[in-house]
């Protein structure tokens, strides 16, 4: 049974198409990649299954429910969580706050104070600096706070764009091990918006890649590194540039 | 052949010529049909006619909401009564003027442009302090400028009256002057929303972050709509003064920034043509309610709107077009010919178009 | 010596009160950016409130006749639910608007209130003595201090730190300050956008009332002016303060009570009617310098 189901979706900002005719399945357990060039539309496809952003045509479906048309908080409850692009930290809460934010949907609060404490074993820096203002925070650092915040409403998905912007080569790698061993660990389902197609590569799953908001091209993340080098050759774009300018 | 842009610039110029029409036309049914009392109220909607082309001048162009305006009215309306009064009333109820303004006997039409100049004058001072803010802070302090102007005009006893009223004004304007300053600001406004200033004030209205970084100086055409705004509301002001004779500062305080921001939004913040619609619609409107709270009888029972339901109906609908149709009755479209009408012919039109 | 102690408690008792009026604003601009010019009226509202319905000169005691532990709690929940109910009607129908929008209905939002209640008490302002033993006075410091102005300060304490505790420590208050910091990621999150944006109205109205109150108790008038003037202080103190900034809200409320103070005892004596517009005048002054406000480090952005 697939898990998430994106039937044939549109978005639009005002009368600029984002997204068209777009179909996508994730299964429960997988770890997808979208990738492709600035504009493509991925994080306006992110946006649409977490209800940021409004569908203008098609259905969006988790375990059967239908997301469309609900507002954000609803599709949070059904087990959707996000990082979004930039990463959005709320820079005058504290770390801890942060991280407290998004329990008010729980109501299992012991489990609650056993992720948080999970969070600081495995990020021992935000542990210490938990009490701090998380706009105080480093790149890195507030790229982890964003993952260990998604964690905390307990989701089934969790949906991050790009979080590989702006961080150094070695952080990047940390991150990446992070969201593989916290999916191996609780079962999660992870859709990943990355540009760099070698990256997704390395860290292995299913990749889509998206062009003028369509889906142009899906397969195993290794085969799909040759199929993009080559279309790189007709478009003159490297996919080794790509991945030095993220 | 004229090339489509401009035939799309003298397609723009059409609309304070259509609007004009719309005014004279108004005008004439009224002088020809209308009795002494639909004049009257001819001549109070020219004057919010005034007014609210006015406030659009900058309102419309800048997207900074004033409240502030009223004060410039205060300004030109008393300007205008200092130099129109006779100085013996002048040396009863104003005693504080100075000597040459105790004595001044104005014609009538340079008092109005010397209202309007002063009322213009302190738009570039309050205006050089107050647009230096941002949209939203901007907007909270101009409220506090006409908190200033009310206080002023309400304590300085003999040089306004303070509140109590200034009466014996010259009533001179009826509905052939109003429409004449009607008109004149409705051909200012189309002339600095199409000028260069007033283009790239419009611009920096959907964005106010992209406009700074494109290095549109928003400031300075900001303030030069204020001061054009500016000098007309100080006319509208005396205008108002001159067509009920009587002066009092609260005539210029919440009241009638409300009536008149209830104007532009329902006709549409967006257009001039939406300013002039606006104040038409509900001129009308406040008519009718005027007269059903007097009461109206049929079949020998009366019946009235309880006094108050006017202000109450008006600030409902302004609420309702603000939800239904926020951007106004006109939605920021001008009344305008069509460009294809001023075209010498369509075949040519359409290859200057490729 | 004296002189300076009342100096001191006029002035801390009137920016307390500005305070309280200013965080009312700051709250509701806080989590969704409408500058709030209904505020006054909920303030109007919850005065009247205290009497009977009706244009007679002579006020008749309503709510104003009922026991304090009872009053209170009252009439803090009718201004809580004039605000609530206000948010449901109007606001909550341009929650996709600019707050230009917003702001242009809230103005006439409360047109249409003030007008109501013209229309039910008639325009003249009417005595009201609500608990008049409190303007007794006591001597403190040697100055003699009505036992009200201590009342005012003390709640005015109460009431921020209240509001204080309450956003630091309490759920609702931990969804509304990452709210106001970023509506969608909080909703992304599971915060739901209409508990936090109906708390927010209710905390706001009921500072409204906790005004109304101290305001009638003082002066011992219900005017349906009387919400007008402190609403203006109040948005020129979030302003002053930073606009969205709580504790930038209550600082500038209190700056401008104690400058207020100052000026009323400091200006010659023909001036002193003017007085109002010599503090707009500085406040202009002080944004020209500052205008990102007084409290918020120069490097912050305008947040509108
Ligand atoms: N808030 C917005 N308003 C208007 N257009 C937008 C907005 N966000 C994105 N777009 C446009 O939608 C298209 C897709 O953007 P996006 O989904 O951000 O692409 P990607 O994440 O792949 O770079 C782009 O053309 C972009 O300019
Ligand atoms: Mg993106």
């Amino acid at each position: 049974m697939s898990k998430l189901g994106v039937f044939d979706i549109a978005v639009r900002y005002g009368k600029v198409p984002a997204v068209n005719d777009l179909t996508l399945h994730v299964d429960e357990g997988e770890r997808v990649f979208v990738s492709g060039p600035n504009g493509a539309g991925k994080s306006s496809l992110l946006k649409a299954i977490s209800g940021a952003a409004a569908t203008s045509h098609g259905r969006i479906e988790l375990d059967g429910d239908l997301l469309t048309g609900r507002p954000p908080e609803a599709i949070a409850r059904l087990g959707i969580s996000m990082v979004p692009e930039g990463r959005d930290i709320f820079g005058s809460l504290t770390v801890e706050e942060n991280l407290r934010v998004g329990t008010g949907l729980r109501r299992d609060a012991e489990a609650v104070e056993e992720d948080i404490a999970e969070i600081y074993a495995n990020f021992p820096i935000l542990g210490e600096r938990r009490a701090a203002a998380a706009g105080a925070l480093s790149g890195g650092q507030q790229q982890m706070l964003a993952i260990g915040r998604a964690l905390m409403t307990n989701p089934k998905l969790i949906m991050v764009d790009e979080p590989s912007l702006g961080l150094a080569p070695k952080i990047v790698d940390q991150v990446y091990d992070t969201l593989c061993t916290l999916q191996e660990d609780r079962g999660l389902t992870l859709l990943i918006v990355e540009q760099s197609s070698l990256r997704a590569a390395r860290v292995g799953g299913r990749m889509v890649l998206m062009r003028g908001g369509r889906i142009v091209g899906e397969g195993n993340a290794a085969d799909m590194v040759d199929r993009d080098a080559l279309a790189a050759a007709y478009f003159g774009q490297s996919p080794e540039k790509t991945e030095t300018a993220t | 052949m004229r090339s489509q842009h401009a035939t799309n610039r003298l397609a723009s110029y059409s609309t304070p010529l259509i609007l004009a029409v719309l005014l004279v036309g108004l005008v004439v049914l009224v002088a020809v049909f209308g009795d002494r009392s639909l004049a009257r109220t001819a001549a109070e909607t020219l004057v919010r006619v005034t007014l609210v082309v006015s406030l659009w001048i900058f309102v419309g162009n800048s997207g900074v909401i004033s409240f502030g305006h009223a004060g410039y009215m205060a300004i030109g309306a008393y300007c205008s009564a200092w130099l129109t009064l006779k100085p013996q009333s002048k040396a009863l109820f104003l005693p504080d003027l100075p000597e040459w303004l105790m004595q001044a006997q104005w014609h009538v039409l340079p008092a109005a442009i010397a209202g309007g100049l002063l009322a213009a004058f302190i738009a570039l001072l309050s205006g050089a302090a107050i647009l230096r803010l941002s949209g939203i802070a901007a907007s909270i302090a101009t409220f506090a400028f006409l908190a200033i102007v009310n206080t002023v005009y309400s304590n300085w006893e003999g040089v306004t009256g303070a509140t109590s009223s200034v009466v014996g004004l010259p009533r001179y304007v009826d509905h052939w002057v109003a429409l004449g300053w009607a008109v004149a600001a409705i051909v200012a406004a189309n002339v600095y929303a199409n000028s260069a200033s007033g283009l790239a004030l419009r611009a920096t209205r959907e964005d106010e972050v992209a406009a700074r970084a494109s290095g549109i100086n928003m400031y300075r055409h900001r303030l030069l709509s204020l001061v054009i705004s500016g000098f007309f509301t100080g006319v509208s002001g005396a205008l108002l003064g001159h067509s009920i004779g009587v002066l009092n500062p609260d005539s210029f305080y919440l009241g009638i920034t409300f009536i008149s921001l209830a104007m532009l939004v329902i006709g549409g913040i967006g257009s001039l043509s939406g300013a002039v619609v606006g104040v038409l619609l509900l001129s009308v409107l406040i008519e009718l309610l005027v007269r059903a709270e007097q009461g109206i009888s049929i079949n020998e029972t009366q019946l009235a709107l309880p006094s108050g339901s006017q202000e109450i109906l008006i600030g409902i609908a302004m609420i309702v077009v603000l939800i239904v149709r926020p951007n106004g009755l006109t939605a920021g479209k001008e009344f305008k010919l069509k460009p294809q009408w001023l075209r010498q012919s369509r075949l040519v039109g359409a290859k200057s178009t490729n | 010596m004296s002189n300076l102690a009342q100096l001191f408690f006029d002035a801390a008792s009137l920016g307390g009160l500005y305070a309280m009026a200013a965080l009312g604003i700051a709250l509701i601009f806080g989590v969704m950016k409408l500058v709030n010019f209904a505020h006054g009226e909920y303030i109007a509202f919850c005065v009247f409130a205290l009497i009977v319905p009706s244009t007679d000169a002579v006020a008749v005691m309503f709510l104003g006749k009922a026991p304090a532990l009872i009053l209170i709690p009252v009439i803090l929940g009718l201004g809580a639910a004039i605000a609530v109910a206000s948010e449901y009607v109007v606001f909550r129908h341009l929650r996709k608007a600019d707050p230009v929008a917003m702001m242009i209905a809230s103005f006439a939002l409360g047109f249409v209130i003030r007008n109501a209640l013209l229309a039910t008490y008639g325009g003249r302002p009417k005595a009201v003595s609500l608990w008049p033993g409190l303007n007794t006075p006591v001597d403190i410091a040697g100055a003699s201090v009505p036992l009200l102005q201590l009342i005012v300060i003390l709640s005015t304490l109460l009431v921020v730190t209240g509001l204080a505790l309450l956003l630091k420590k309490s759920r609702i208050g931990l969804e509304m300050r990452a709210a106001a910091e970023n509506f969608t990621m909080a909703r992304l999150l599971g915060v739901r956008a209409n508990r936090v944006i109906t708390g927010a109205f209710a905390l706001s109205g009921a500072l409204a009332a906790a005004v109304a109150l101290i305001m009638v108790t003082q002066t011992g008038v219900a005017d349906v002016r009387m919400g007008g003037q402190i609403m203006l202080v109040a948005f020129i103190a979030t302003v002053l303060g930073g606009l969205g900034s709580l504790p930038g809200a209550v600082a500038a409320g209190f700056l401008v009570g104690i400058v207020s103070v100052v000026l009323q005892a400091w200006l010659p004596l023909e001036a002193r009617p003017f007085r109002d517009a010599f503090l707009y005048t500085l406040v202009i002054v002080c944004l020209l310098v500052r205008p990102q406000g007084l409290f918020v480090p120069a490097s912050a952005k305008p947040r509108v």
